[in-house]
């Protein structure tokens, strides 16, 4: 018997064999775990949850008209934070633009960048999260090799929790290799027991939102 | 609503029967002032030791006397957070499906209480008439606390007695180390949470400390007095019923 | 040190030497106090929380009893979508599997997320002694890997170290470095670490991670960090390895939200991690970056041995290390005097499951039942029931130690004699009082030695409650 079938057969031995119309039921979505208020912000408010949970995940935002002001906005934040006037972005559609003084390159994330760029497809106020999708568009290693990661999301596409957002994920329709949940810069604590910013994933995290 | 006269078995636990006396009598005292005849069935322990120990068919044993002993009576209240919870939260499950147990077992366990949660749930008390001018402080014995949820009651009847004030320590829920036999199978880890635990009792200022379990309290009492810590231990109940004669835990006789 | 040689068994002597290393205490110390607050904090700031816990335990015991259904859909899925599933039955079966793998991608050098079951199956000496080099990448496990040491704390590995002795270490193994470098400040311990293990990255053909959870509705594997490490670990190499055990399935996003709404906040007390990854198969076809192969090696090790016992329940952990956090006992002697891979109260009850009762049955009994660690577990596991569970295991199979067996049958005979227990409490109890001669308390007990080396022992008052009761004389 191959270890597949003897782990398995072990386990039905266990249960019984379980109960096969309540798991068909689970994965059908009828689950009934409380969804907490934090997690059900309507409107405005959830904008500004999410801007403000973010920025307590040590996330810095601010806050945009429309993309067309993303390459002044983005520029703006370089120079503020002292970085090269370059970033590396991934070929999403939306960061076909002209970049004016800042220097695009696009293709996946490199050693010893300084400044990445990439959308979020979702992001969620219940924790100031942002969801990025690998993929062309957004290349996975843009999210971790950039010392200082630029994100942007455009309003409407933050939802309260984790409900709405799965279910706007599943409306969407992807299927993507990676699915990142991003809140805050990389941080640890494994030393001494003090929690640092930037430990292998980026220093800085820096959200523009749009609308 | 209790009975206006409850008949009230007192469970005394082994370690009061044969350590501390005065405890168990200063029970008596506070359950009669509360209304209740109080009777002192022959008994012996619940069982803890060996339900603890995985020596459930000795711990049935026991409890099957505990269940016999303590039939009949209107309620069933022990001097004790720790010997409650077994009688409470084990019986039950030590006779699950037993067809002659379970029942009586089911049955003590919803008329038994910890003495200080039973004065102020069951029996509505809110002051005792005690008078003990002293710096107190508290520990939360842990199957009282986290299996009982006795956290308020001692404090709420504590803050009736005149003359008491009450320090908190940093961490009154973590706990002495005691553990029954844990002391003595890992005396070494049993040291230092103790060690950790009077120095919190220290840090508060306090020369009474109290609780309501009395493992707990020799466990304390025994690690202040190595220590040369000037705190003398007391049960709760002790200082409930005005009794600061005895002589404390650990003390000498006058 | 090797996973597969547990110092269990010797539980004891490991507390007391803990006990006395003065490194332990200061880094244990320091870390429960925040653990703890934050744990609180956390909890205080979300009200729905107990209720959250309510329902991850419901979930978790529902997807138990159907184990075998939600493994063949998370299976199916994952090979929909170009992902290979291994099952192995124990952890030399899984060596083996990650070992194949890493030989058919020809791989030298193996990156690793933080992963629990592969400490457990001890991957790291097995790929060594085949030629393979494992690195670790998360920034505590590299610390413990220099030292050559286990993990002392499920999600903070290097609990027990201390800042100077992290710059020792560092000092000792990054020699390419400038030896005169300041490394005084915690930053620059971080950027030193950060910038050493950041060309490590790329040279690996093979990056191992760990998961979370496994979830059944979408085939993806799901791990939870806040470095990024476990991130460019499988991001970086060609072939990507998840080694999870079969009880970490979830059903659907939904479930893996309601166990993530109490994971970290258990844990570290954040709402969420930095990040949270759902991994599916290998890089699409049109993808620029990922691994080309995706494999799970998915690990029964006795668990399968746990389901419908009493123990069953264990398998519910979410290793948050909620529990470990909040242990006096831990707390008292760090991780490692567990002597295996999993410690603290969890370990207590885990550990005896997977090396055997006879060798982790000390682990059970070091605990004083005090209940802290159910109060906090966010999936209500009563780890001190399980515990004594063990202890009935051990008293069942004879091996509870003769003198606590006698000590025990003694009890029971005097607690079901009335008479018996009346005599013999009142002869110890004015023995005792006649012995402390006045000053209410023993320095020295006859067979009491493990009482009263720490502490004097209260005498008793003299004549028992019941005698005085009666008014026997």
């Amino acid at each position: 018997m191959s270890a597949r079938e003897t782990i398995l057969s072990r386990i039905r031995r266990a249960t019984g064999g379980g109960d096969p119309a309540s798991v068909e039921a689970r994965l059908a979505g009828g689950q009934g775990a409380p969804i907490p208020r934090q997690g059900r912000a309507e409107g405005d408010a959830r904008v500004e949850q999410f801007i403000a949970k973010a920025r307590a995940a040590d996330a810095t935002v601010s806050r945009l008209a429309t993309a067309d002001d993303l390459p002044a906005a983005l520029a703006a934040e370089l120079r503020a934070r002292n970085l090269p006037a370059a970033i590396r972005t991934g070929a999403d559609p939306l960061f076909d633009r002209d970049w004016g003084p800042v220097e695009r390159s696009t293709g996946t994330g490199r050693l010893d960048e300084p400044a990445t760029l990439s959308r979020a497809r979702m992001g969620m106020a219940e924790t100031g999260t942002l969801l990025l999708a690998s993929g062309p568009e957004n290349p996975v290693t843009l999210t971790f090799l950039g010392e200082t990661h630029f994100v942007v999301i455009d309003a409407a596409d933050i939802a309260a929790g984790f409900e709405d957002m799965w279910a706007g994920w599943r409306a969407r329709g992807l299927d993507p290799r990676t699915v990142n949940l991003v809140t805050g810069p990389s941080r640890s604590a494994d030393i001494g027991q003090t929690l640092q910013l930037g430990a292998h994933g980026p220093v800085a995290l820096h959200v523009f939102v749009l609308g | 609503m209790p009975p206006s006269t409850p008949r009230v078995a007192l469970l005394v636990t082994c370690l009061v029967d044969t350590m501390r006396p005065s405890v168990g009598f200063a029970a008596v005292r506070l359950l009669e002032q509360a209304g209740c005849t109080v009777h002192v069935p022959v008994q012996t322990c619940c069982g803890q030791p060996n339900y603890n120990s995985g020596d459930r068919d000795g711990a049935r044993a026991l409890a099957r006397r505990m269940i016999e002993a303590m039939a009949g009576f209107d309620f069933v209240v022990a001097p004790s957070g720790s010997c409650a919870a077994t009688v409470i939260k084990d019986y039950p499950q030590m006779f699950a499906g037993d067809p002659e147990w379970e029942a009586p077992a089911r049955d003590l366990a919803g008329r038994t209480h910890e003495i200080v949660s039973f004065l102020t749930d069951v029996m509505e008390i809110d002051a005792v008439g005690a008078r003990v001018p002293a710096r107190a402080t508290y520990h939360d014995s842990c199957s009282g606390l986290r299996s009982l949820g006795i956290k308020d009651q001692p404090r709420k009847l504590l803050a009736s007695v005149e003359g008491l004030t009450l320090a908190e320590m940093a961490e009154p829920e973590i706990c002495c180390g005691f553990g029954g036999t844990f002391c003595v199978k890992y005396p070494d880890i049993s040291n230092k949470m103790v060690s950790n635990k009077t120095a919190d009792i220290a840090a508060t200022g306090a020369e009474l400390l109290l609780a309501g379990d009395l493992g707990c309290l020799m466990n304390m009492a025994g690690k202040l007095s190595r220590e040369g810590k000037p705190v003398k231990a007391r049960h709760v109940v002790e200082v409930l019923a005005g009794d600061t004669d005895t002589p404390a835990i650990g003390e000498g006789g006058k | 040190m090797s996973a597969h040689a547990p110092t269990t068994p010797r539980f004891k002597q490991n507390a007391r030497e803990a006990l006395a290393n003065k490194n332990i205490q200061a880094a244990m110390g320091n870390a429960q106090a925040g653990f703890v607050a934050k744990r609180a904090a956390a909890r205080a700031a979300l009200p729905e929380f107990d209720d959250i816990r309510d329902a991850a335990r419901d979930l978790k015991n529902h997807v138990l009893a159907n184990l075998d259904a939600y493994l063949e859909r998370y299976e199916a899925k994952v090979t929909a979508a170009g992902g290979h599933v291994h099952w192995a039955e124990t952890a030399e079966d899984a060596q083996r599997i990650v070992l194949d793998i890493c030989r058919e991608a020809g791989a030298k050098t193996v990156n690793k997320g933080k992963s629990m079951i592969s400490e457990e199956c001890g991957i790291n000496d097995f790929l060594e002694e085949h030629g393979v080099r494992a690195q670790e990448t998360d920034l505590g496990e590299y610390i413990i890997q220099l030292r050559h040491e286990m993990p002392s704390h499920i999600i903070a590995p290097a609990v027990h170290v201390t800042v100077p002795e992290v710059e020792a270490e560092f000092r000792k193994a990054h020699t390419h470095l400038d030896p005169g470098r300041n490394l005084a400040e915690l930053p620059s311990l971080l950027a030193e670490a950060r910038g050493v293990l950041r060309e490590k990255y790329f040279g690996a053909e093979v990056g191992i991670t760990g998961a979370n959870m496994l979830i059944a509705e979408t085939g993806q594997s799901v791990i939870v960090t806040n470095e990024g490490n476990g991130d460019l670990s499988q991001s970086l190499p060609r072939v990507h390895i998840v080694m999870a055990s079969i009880e970490k399935i979830v059903p659907t996003l939904e479930d893996a939200s309601t166990v993530l709404r109490v994971l970290a906040r258990s844990a570290t007390g954040q709402e969420i991690t930095v990040y949270t990854t759902f991994s599916s198969g290998p890089r699409r076809p049109e993808d620029p970056d990922g691994p080309e192969e995706y494999h799970v090696v998915l690990l029964d090790n006795g668990r399968t041995g746990m389901l419908g016992t009493e123990f069953q329940e264990m398998l519910r952990c979410i290793r948050c290390g909620a529990c470990m956090n909040h242990c006096p006992v831990y707390q008292s002697v760090g991780g490692h005097a567990y002597g295996w891979v999993y410690p603290g109260p969890m370990g207590a009850v885990l550990t005896p499951s997977l090396i055997g009762v006879e060798k982790g049955g000390q682990l059970p009994n070091a605990s004083t039942f005090c209940g802290r660690c159910e109060s906090v577990c966010p999936m209500r596991i009563p780890l001190p029931k399980m515990m004594r569970h063990w202890r009935e295991r051990e008293f069942e199979k004879n091996l509870t130690p003769s003198a606590a067996r006698w000590g025990l049958a003694a009890w029971r005979f005097l607690g079901t004699r009335a008479w018996a227990y009346r005599l013999v409490t009142a002869a110890s109890a004015r023995a005792l009082a006649l012995a402390a001669m006045g000053k209410g308390r023993l320095a020295r007990l006859p067979m009491g030695g493990g009482w009263t080396a720490h502490r004097d022992f209260p005498a008793p008052q003299g004549r028992t409650f019941q005698s005085q009761w009666r008014g026997e004389r």
